[in-house]
Formats: C-alpha cells, sequence, structure tokens
C-alpha cells in the first residue's frame, strides 16, 4: 500500500523557524548599524525582558489585561450566543434588528470607546464593557448564522421522535450551530486581546498596553520592544488555546485531509 | 381496492379489524401554488388523492411508484411531520395527528446526529422518551450489536460508510422500540452491493424483531424482493393504483431474485408503473385497470 510520505520532524522545525531566526539575525544586523536608540540591540531588550520578569512588574501588567479581557469577553460570549440563537431561530425579528446590527457590528470599537468612558467613568469597568461590546458581534454573528442553517433533515429526524421546541434547540440546533459559534468565538477572543490593548493605551494604570504607551512617551525603548513582544506573545498563545477548544468542540467533523 | 371520487366508498371502522396497524381513509393531499397574476395556471395541485390503505401488524408493505407520485410525502403524513388536507390516518385505530415514538421514520439521508457518536446517535429517542441513561446505554448496545456494528459504538457518523450510516438509523429507530418502521428510500443512496446486503440484513431484522415495516422505494426488485405486499402508485394525482400481493416463500435470499416467480412479480409491478405513466386522466384510469388484469401473469417467462 501506498503511504504519504510523513515531513520529517527536523525539517518541520526547519520550515517554521527559519524565517524568524533570520529576522532575528537581521535585528542584531540592524541594530548594529542604526542608532540605538531607536532599535536596541536584541541582548538588551533580552535583558530588560528578564529585569522586568523578576521585578513582577511584567506579570502584573499582563495579569490585569487578561483579567480584564477575560471578563469582557465572557460577557460578551454568554450575551451573543443565547441572542444569537434567538434571533436565527425567530428570523423574523432579525429583519427588523439586521439594519441597526449592521451599522453597529461595522463601527470601529475604539471610536466607541470615549462614549463608553463618558458614562462609565475611567478604570476598569468601560475597558470590560468595550471587551463585551466588541466580542459580542463576532459570535453574535456566526450563531445567528449557524442555527439558521441548521440541516433541516436533522429537525425533521429529531421531530420524527416526537422531541419539543426546548428539547430540539438544545439537542440539535445548538449543537449543529457549535462549528459556527466557536468560529465566532476565535474571533471575539482575538478582537479582546486587540481592544484590550488599545483601550489600555488610551486611559489606564496597568495593563501590557498601558506599559507599551508609557513605555515609548519616556523614550525606554528597550521596555517598549519587551511589551510588544510580549503581545505577539499572549496572542500566538491564545490563538493556540482557542483552536485547541475549537478542535475539542467541533471533534465530530470530519476532518479535512492533511496534505 | 382503490376508491372512486366522492370519497363515497365505505371504509371499514379500523377499530373494528385489529389485524390492521395502519389505516388510511380517503387521504387527500392538495397544495396550493402561489402564482402571480397573469399566470392562469392551476392553483393547487393534487399531491395525493383518496389514498385508502390497510396495513396488517407484522407485515412488510412497499410502496412503489414514479418520483413525484407522492409516496415520500405519504409517508411523512403517517409520520406526523406532514399535514394532510382531508381523510384519516390511523394507528392502532388513533387519528395521526403529530409524530410520535410509535412510529420510527428513517430517511434516504440517514438523518444522523454527527455531533454524536453511534453510541449516543441510538440513544437519542430514548432521551426523548426519558428512558434512564443506564438503561439507554443497554438498549442503545443491544440494538447497535444487531445491526452488527459494536465496534464502531464510539465513533462519529463521519467515520462510517454510507451502508453503515443507514445500518445506524435503523438502530435509532428500532431502539425506542416503535409500532412500525416508515423508510423512505433508505438505500437510494449507497450502491448495489451494499444494497443487496442492506436488504438481506433487513428482512433479517424484520424476522428478529416483529415490526411492521412501510418501505417506499422507486426500485421494482427491492420492493418485490423484500415485501408482502406492494403498493403501486401512480402520479398526478397520486393514488394507490393496485396493491400487488408477494407470494414469494420466506425467508428470501438474494438468489430469489433469478427464480421464474420473482420475474414474474416484478413483471407485473413493473407493467403496473409503465402503464401508469402513459395516463393521467381519470377516465383511462378504468381502461388501464383492464388493460393491467389481461396481462398475462408468465409474461417473459
Amino acid at each position: 500500500m501506498e503511504t504519504k510520505k510523513e515531513t520529517h520532524f527536523l525539517l518541520k522545525w526547519y520550515q517554521n523557524s527559519v524565517i524568524i531566526v533570520a529576522l532575528i539575525a537581521l535585528w542584531f544586523v540592524l541594530a548594529h548599524f542604526m542608532d540605538s536608540m531607536y532599535v536596541p540591540s536584541p541582548l538588551k531588550v533580552l535583558n530588560e525582558f528578564g529585569k522586568l520578569i523578576a521585578s513582577g512588574e511584567l506579570f502584573k501588567h499582563i495579569g490585569t489585561s487578561l483579567k480584564i479581557a477575560f471578563i469582557g469577553l465572557l460577557i460578551g460570549q454568554v450575551l451573543a450566543i443565547p441572542l444569537g440563537a434567538l434571533l436565527g431561530w425567530y428570523s423574523k425579528a432579525y429583519r427588523y434588528l439586521d439594519p441597526i446590527l449592521t451599522v453597529l457590528r461595522n463601527t470601529s470599537i475604539l471610536a466607541i470607546l470615549p462614549l463608553f468612558v463618558l458614562f462609565l467613568g475611567i478604570g476598569d469597568l468601560p475597558k470590560i464593557a468595550i471587551i463585551a461590546w466588541g466580542t459580542f458581534f463576532p459570535t453574535f454573528i456566526n450563531t445567528l448564522q449557524g442555527v439558521k442553517t441548521v440541516d433541516p433533515i436533522l429537525i425533521r429526524s429529531a421531530q420524527s421522535m416526537g422531541i419539543g421546541n426546548l428539547g430540539l434547540f438544545f439537542k440539535v440546533v445548538l449543537p449543529a450551530a457549535s462549528p459556527y459559534i466557536t468560529s465566532g468565538f476565535r474571533q471575539a477572543a482575538s478582537v479582546a486581546l486587540l481592544v484590550i490593548v488599545g483601550a489600555e493605551m488610551i486611559g489606564a494604570r496597568y495593563g501590557i498596553g498601558y506599559m507599551v504607551f508609557v513605555a515609548q512617551k519616556a523614550y525606554m525603548v528597550s521596555k517598549m520592544y519587551v511589551g510588544i513582544i510580549t503581545i505577539a506573545i499572549l496572542g500566538v498563545v491564545v490563538n493556540y488555546l482557542v483552536e485547541r477548544l475549537e478542535r475539542y468542540v467541533i471533534r465530530w467533523q470530519e476532518k479535512p485531509s492533511l496534505s | 381496492m382503490a376508491s372512486t371520487a366522492q370519497g363515497s366508498i365505505p371504509i371499514s371502522n379500523p377499530d373494528s379489524d385489529p389485524r390492521n396497524l395502519i389505516v388510511t381513509e380517503n387521504l387527500n393531499l392538495v397544495y396550493q401554488i402561489r402564482r402571480s397574476k397573469r399566470d392562469t395556471g392551476p392553483t393547487s395541485t393534487q399531491a395525493l388523492k383518496d389514498v385508502n390503505l390497510s396495513i396488517r401488524k407484522g407485515e412488510f408493505f412497499s410502496i412503489v411508484g414514479p418520483s413525484g407520485c407522492g409516496k415520500s410525502t405519504f409517508l411523512y403524513i403517517l409520520a406526523g411531520l406532514n399535514k394532510k388536507s382531508s381523510g384519516h390516518a390511523y394507528i392502532n385505530g388513533n387519528e395521526i395527528v403529530r409524530p410520535a415514538l410509535d412510529r420510527g421514520i428513517i430517511m434516504q439521508a440517514y438523518a444522523l446526529f454527527p455531533w454524536r457518536t453511534i453510541q449516543k446517535n441510538v440513544e437519542f429517542g430514548l432521551e426523548v422518551k426519558k428512558i434512564p441513561k443506564a438503561d439507554r446505554a443497554e438498549i442503545a448496545k443491544e440494538f447497535i450489536d444487531l445491526v452488527g456494528l459494536s465496534e464502531y459504538a464510539n465513533r462519529y457518523p463521519y467515520e462510517l460508510s454510507g451502508g453503515m450510516k443507514q445500518r445506524i438509523a435503523i438502530a435509532r429507530a428500532l431502539a425506542y422500540d416503535p409500532d412500525v418502521l416508515l423508510m423512505d428510500e433508505p438505500f437510494a443512496a449507497v450502491d448495489e452491493q451494499t444494497r443487496g446486503l442492506l436488504q438481506e440484513e433487513l428482512l433479517q431484522i424484520w424476522h428478529k424483531t416483529n415490526k411492521t415495516i412501510i418501505f417506499v422505494t422507486h426500485s421494482i426488485d427491492e420492493s418485490v424482493y423484500l415485501s408482502d405486499r406492494v403498493a403501486v402508485m401512480t402520479s398526478s394525482p397520486g393514488t394507490v393504483r393496485k396493491i400487488v400481493d408477494i407470494g414469494l416463500p420466506r425467508p428470501r435470499g438474494q438468489e430469489i431474485k433469478n427464480t421464474p416467480d420473482f420475474v414474474k412479480y416484478r413483471n407485473k409491478v413493473w407493467t403496473l408503473l409503465q402503464s401508469a405513466g402513459e395516463r393521467t386522466e381519470e377516465v383511462v384510469e378504468i381502461d388501464g385497470r383492464h388493460v393491467l388484469e389481461s396481462v398475462p401473469q408468465d409474461i417473459n417467462l
């Protein structure tokens, strides 16, 4: 029997890391020739990383950001999934709401932030609210779409067994829509990270976005780079975790054949 | 057997014959068609006209007919999933108004829940029936075993072939112990070889469980091979033209398909369908019946 040749793991490693390694090398070169004010050497940034970790400052910022992002995300999802499902189910109501939803979800989230600050003051509350707002829409729209496109055959099949409307909703409609819901959640999670950083730059006392912003103002360039790299790592980690979750939730779907 | 218009044919009270499981009386279904103002065509179409059938307990009953003759619609009315326009449909002497677990439907597209394992799919009806968890698992196992797919209990539907999926759909319907299996072209989507296997297995399951089966198909061979009786339906409007008793001995293996008797029954059904296809008007129906009766029984032998 002919089998597809597996890519050797060393080759895989090489493929995955060669460009990143090249970029770091480029950074060394640039740092050597350019003003260290703007482009500090990677070693200096690494050193700064160590210092910020040792002092606990970095984790305090990360902790604050993640906590607010998480609470906001949670609220957004808790609202988005039932409301999306409800409007997907009662499609007549959706026709009334569609125009206003289109306007709202296409309005830049950060443009609305001052409004939240105006009503909720400064502090954590407006940030949580803006993240809840921003993470609501992707999940809401996806859930709605998922519920609307449930295979009618499955609904008929369940109904043939005399299932009630409530059972139909929880045992058939929601699970059938789950691939859409998780896909919405993946977008929402990345929105949460994006928005928390932005919101912290506008007004905050802690948080990774705040750290980057202040470091830049104070010409603490190494610290700024540490912040940016931290945000990048956070993004990658969160994306990885959410993808794992997604793969678990939709483990019943046929996997696309890997090439 | 087939009735005339006006619904004046006296139909026995379904309660009076306890051997009958399902009885329909002058069952009609008229679809309203929404048309634009300029369109002068008919505003409604009759999908089913005066369908009168009595299906006995434990019987294997097939309905065969061309596409669009309303045979599937009829089945869905029995399932309680489709509405009828007039007439009656009874199960155990009670009018059918909605779906219930006394009827199990099996669809061509399997309709398994892709997010549930095979085990959990078979448990679905049992959950609706509010059977305790431990019992559910046990019953589901029993029926997955019955269709010979025990080792797939923890797999998901996408990991199964079409034939396997349909076996599971059958197991799922049997698990909640309905009085009748309503099967809507269940083997139409599988390859010829698998189809033969599934037919044989279905007969074995039927023997083991003593269920009544109403089987809708467009395959003449399939209907003759499986059934005690075959109802031949004609289209526009959908009516039962004739019911053919299949006098083949049981148990039946695939090899019976090569016997002269099988060929005789197949030709009989085929001829009924052929003559049905040519006629759409009521007047000719009587004529058609006459023609049918004159067909030599041993044609093509």
